[in-house]
């Protein structure tokens, strides 16, 4: 594992992890505001941070209640 | 006119206040970047998990540019295909759900407006999104990979968008169908799951069915010139994306809405 | 002037008759109260008049519009439960409705704020629509139904969602309102149809069973009667009550005895007369017009 971290060009993978931590914040925001959501509201909120990548974008999509 | 833009600016309005305006484009952005990096590091990737035996040589050639471009491509018609119709599965049914629609449409707005300023504002943010995320993946194969010409980039981007388009319309179609939300995005993404199988089933007879912008922009990429095929496909993606639109459009108005 | 002329309207649902062939029409000016229990298809008639579910049959024809207007110029409709989009505040959903309404951007704003003062919500014009309590969203729905100062007003159930003090308020705006524009509300409360309208469509199972002016529907269905209670504990010789010439029946509950006479001015000096003679202890003697109460109760029950 130590090798590939080496021969990784982190100016490459920067713009992934930029991305990944705006999604996570704006999901925390859209979170904080939102009265309620699809299922409990806690169990979003740890789905935002635990879940990598994934777990904003399911917010956003699944998470968030529609009017 | 105005009435179009009162519905489309109140829609713009909407997907800013709930942020769809930044997640749909960086989520779009993930997925066009994910394919050039992984494969790009596919080899130490390998490597580092150690999962090959002992003397067996591993020798994965480096892709062509554009397959890595059609990479991020196939990306946007999974992952960004089951994000827009889940996005836009209440575009109109929830505001029928939950009501809304009681209130803004005894006001003296037509139907037609009303459907087709929800479908424009959607495909906005759609082909701003495939466009960001489009820009992302090519930027990475110029550098990674190898040249594919601007101008090739907006040609995928151009007939690319057609299909998300005709996913958007299906979506609205559904939407005049069905009030419950998530059966409108169930039955979307069933409906885009179809055309493909029947496009791959009846490969011989459909030359021009929508699914198969994508082997087309595929052969532009690689031959470098825009075929008929690609053209007569795009225009019928066109006329069925309006299609189903006047369909969603005369549905809203012999159903009751409300 | 007939503002609103409905003819032989009918609505099925699933085959089954909900609104059986109505007619009536509304008067310029009047504020018409369309009464009746609830299922009784009030609310369907208010939303096929607004053109938002289709009618099976009938006609609704408007003053003075041909085919190519569109009806929803006409008319402002507050549902019963209004939903707005919640994200909105209340001076952008009025101003986003105004312009719906083809009204012109200045336009829209000013009449924007001149209702949202006129319902008492202009402090709360830029709060989110999420926030506002159930009275404040009512009223921000008439001011929606108002933006394009429609003909005609309908209210489907203005107050009956309401608490006494909220009632209380938008029952005045209703008073208000009624000065500028027809106004046609639905309620299952007798009392609020007598306060604020001067005409009644009384409306069960699908039927208009009465209807008129508020004042000819309370003589028509005038019963003659005289009630008086007496002090507590006294028990009345109903035998000498009716003995006397003028008294048809008597109904009692709790205390209180309904006297049912042919002829009240005749009634009344009999009954007191009786009363002096005998020297019961009265304490209540009121010659009786609840008409439409009574009406009302034999329609809900029926």
């Amino acid at each position: 594992m130590a090798e590939l971290f080496e021969s990784v060009n982190w100016a490459l993978i920067a713009p992934l992890i930029v991305i990944q931590l705006i999604l996570q914040v704006v999901a925390l925001i859209d979170w904080f505001r939102i009265e309620r959501t699809n299922g409990p509201k806690i169990m979003w909120l740890f789905i935002i941070l635990l879940l990598n990548m994934i777990g904003p974008i399911l917010y956003f999509v699944i998470g968030r209640r529609q009017e | 006119m105005m009435q179009f833009l009162t519905v489309f600016k109140r829609e713009m309005l909407e997907s800013g206040r709930n942020f769809k305006w930044i997640w749909v484009p960086l989520v779009f952005i993930l997925l066009g970047l994910s394919d050039p990096l992984s494969t790009y590091y596919l080899p130490q990737i390998i490597e580092s998990v150690g999962g090959l035996p002992e003397g067996a040589s591993f020798d994965i050639p480096t892709p062509p540019p554009h397959d890595v471009l059609m990479m991020s491509l196939a990306q946007f018609s999974q992952l960004g295909v089951l994000v827009i119709s889940l996005m836009s599965m209440g575009l109109i049914a929830s505001e029928r759900k939950s009501g809304v629609a009681e209130l803004v449409l005894v006001k003296p707005v037509k139907y037609s407006t009303y459907v087709s300023a929800k479908w424009t504002a959607t495909s906005v943010l759609v082909l701003v999104s495939l466009f960001a995320g489009l820009l992302a993946s090519w930027y990475y194969v110029n550098l990674l990979f190898g040249d594919i010409s601007f101008l090739h980039l907006l040609a995928t981007w151009f007939f690319y968008g057609l299909w998300l388009l005709f996913v958007i319309s299906i979506s609205v179609f559904m939407n005049s169908l069905f009030k419950v939300p998530g059966l409108v995005g169930f039955m979307t993404i069933v409906l885009v799951i179809l055309t493909s199988i029947v496009t791959t089933v009846l490969n011989h007879i459909l030359d021009w069915s929508p699914a198969k912008l994508s082997p087309y922009i595929r052969m532009m990429l690689s031959e470098g010139n825009i075929s008929g095929d690609l053209w007569a496909t795009a225009l019928i993606t066109i006329g069925i994306s309006i299609a189903l639109l006047a369909a969603a459009i005369y549905t809203f108005r012999t159903k009751e809405m409300a | 002037m007939a503002l609103l002329t409905v003819k032989n309207l009918k609505k099925n649902y699933d085959g089954s008759p909900v609104i059986r062939g109505i007619d009536f029409s509304i008067n310029k000016g009047t504020c018409v109260a369309l009464l009746g229990p609830n299922g009784a298809g009030k609310t369907t008639t208010l939303r096929m008049l607004s053109g938002l579910i289709r009618s099976n049959g009938g006609s609704i024809s408007f003053e003075g519009l041909d085919d190519q207007t569109d009806i929803r110029y006409h008319i402002g409709y507050l549902p019963q439960h209004p939903v707005f989009h919640s994200w909105m505040s209340g001076k952008e959903f009025l101003v986003y409705v105004a312009r719906l309404a083809n009204l012109d951007k200045k336009t829209a704003a000013a009449r924007a704020d001149e209702l949202l003062a006129r319902v008492g919500i202009a402090d709360a014009k830029n709060k989110r629509i999420g926030k506002y309590s159930g009275g404040m969203k009512q009223r921000l729905g008439i001011a929606q139904a108002m933006i394009h100062q429609p003909k005609l007003l309908m209210l489907d159930e203005p107050v009956s969602a309401l608490d006494p003090i909220g009632r209380r308020e938008v029952l005045n705006l209703m008073e208000e309102l009624k000065q500028e524009t027809t106004l046609l509300f639905s309620t299952h409360i007798l009392n609020d149809a007598e306060e604020v309208s001067d005409e009644l469509l009384m409306m069960h199972n699908g039927e208009i069973v009465e209807s008129g002016p508020m004042e000819m529907v309370r003589q028509k269905h005038r019963v003659d009667k005289i009630d008086v209670a007496f002090q507590k504990d006294f028990v009345p010789d109903e035998s000498l009550l009716t003995a006397l010439p003028s008294v048809m029946r008597i109904e009692s509950n709790r205390g209180i005895h309904h006297i049912f006479v042919t002829d009240t001015t005749q009634a009344r000096d009999e009954l007191l007369q009786l009363v002096q003679s005998e020297h019961w202890p009265l304490e209540r003697f009121e010659v009786g017009r609840a008409s439409l109460e009574d009406l009302f109760m034999k329609v809900v029950k029926s």
